[in-house]
């Protein structure tokens, strides 16, 4: 199974891609923990995209591909703004106490706990691919 | 997202009604930080209705924790969610914050 959406890189666009994953989650079939994993996942991407990668920028789109494979789902998330590869995104801060506990740097973090590979592959001129993996029936949750 | 204050005594319950994410946590970093500045560094944070937080909602828990704790008061949280909850706990959250079953119980946490 494969579907296919798109929308503007706005923050208003977030709820609207959640809903996206979890009707695709839910015509797959995936449990309901891993798909809340799933769509936090892909939501933490996109906020990303929206904030950081058209900053300064006209909000361009958000494409988002979800493939139902055997054992696992795979979502592809392309955007044409500034390139950020995940691997770049500083170690998080999980335990310092609340006086000194930086003030965000976890959604890559989060997007880590719920899928099982994260692969990257940006690409100036037909725009930047973030491919989410995550397997089904084992592994995480 | 729909926000709703109810004072209790020198506690502001602000319940929190659908998800939070990019695009609705500023509108509740902006409710909080209104509290403060009104005075009320006792805050309950109603999350029973809340479904879902990105760490976009984490950011807005920790600069409300940081601005009533300086002050003396705290921001305590009330009827979290299983999935709400798993976010923090992976968050590292649950070693900051402070939580209860129920409204009632954080508030009356406050005068214990």
């Amino acid at each position: 199974m494969r579907r296919e959406f798109e929308r503007a890189a706005l923050s208003a666009s977030l709820q609207a891609i959640r809903d996206f994953i979890e009707d695709s989650c839910r015509q797959a079939g995936v449990e309901r923990a891993t798909a809340h994993g799933l769509v936090l996942a892909v939501d933490e991407a996109c906020a990303n995209i929206v904030e950081h990668g058209y900053a300064g920028r006209e909000p361009g789109p958000i494409g988002i591909a979800f493939d139902a494979e055997a054992g696992k789902i795979v979502v592809a998330i392309t955007d044409r703004g500034r390139a950020f590869d995940p691997k770049d995104a500083p170690a998080p801060d999980l335990q310092s106490g609340w006086r000194e506990r930086r003030v965000g740097g976890l959604g890559w973090h989060l997007v880590r706990q719920f899928v099982d590979e994260i692969h990257y592959d940006p690409d100036a001129r037909n725009g930047n691919r973030l491919t989410l993996v995550k397997e089904i029936g084992r592994g995480k949750e | 997202m729909e926000i709703l204050t109810e004072r209790r005594g020198p506690v502001m319950v602000i319940s929190i009604v659908g998800s939070v994410d990019g695009m609705t946590a500023p509108t509740l970093t902006g409710s909080f930080r209104a509290q403060v500045t009104g005075g009320y560094i006792h805050i309950v944070g109603d999350f029973a209705r809340v479904e879902y937080t990105s760490s976009a909602g984490l950011r807005a828990l920790l600069e409300t924790v940081k601005e009533t704790r300086q002050q003396g008061g705290d921001l305590r949280l009330a009827g979290v969610r299983p999935e709400v909850l798993r976010v923090l706990e992976l968050s590292g959250f649950t070693h900051i914050l402070k939580l209860f079953p129920d409204i009632e119980s954080a508030v009356a946490s406050f005068s214990a």
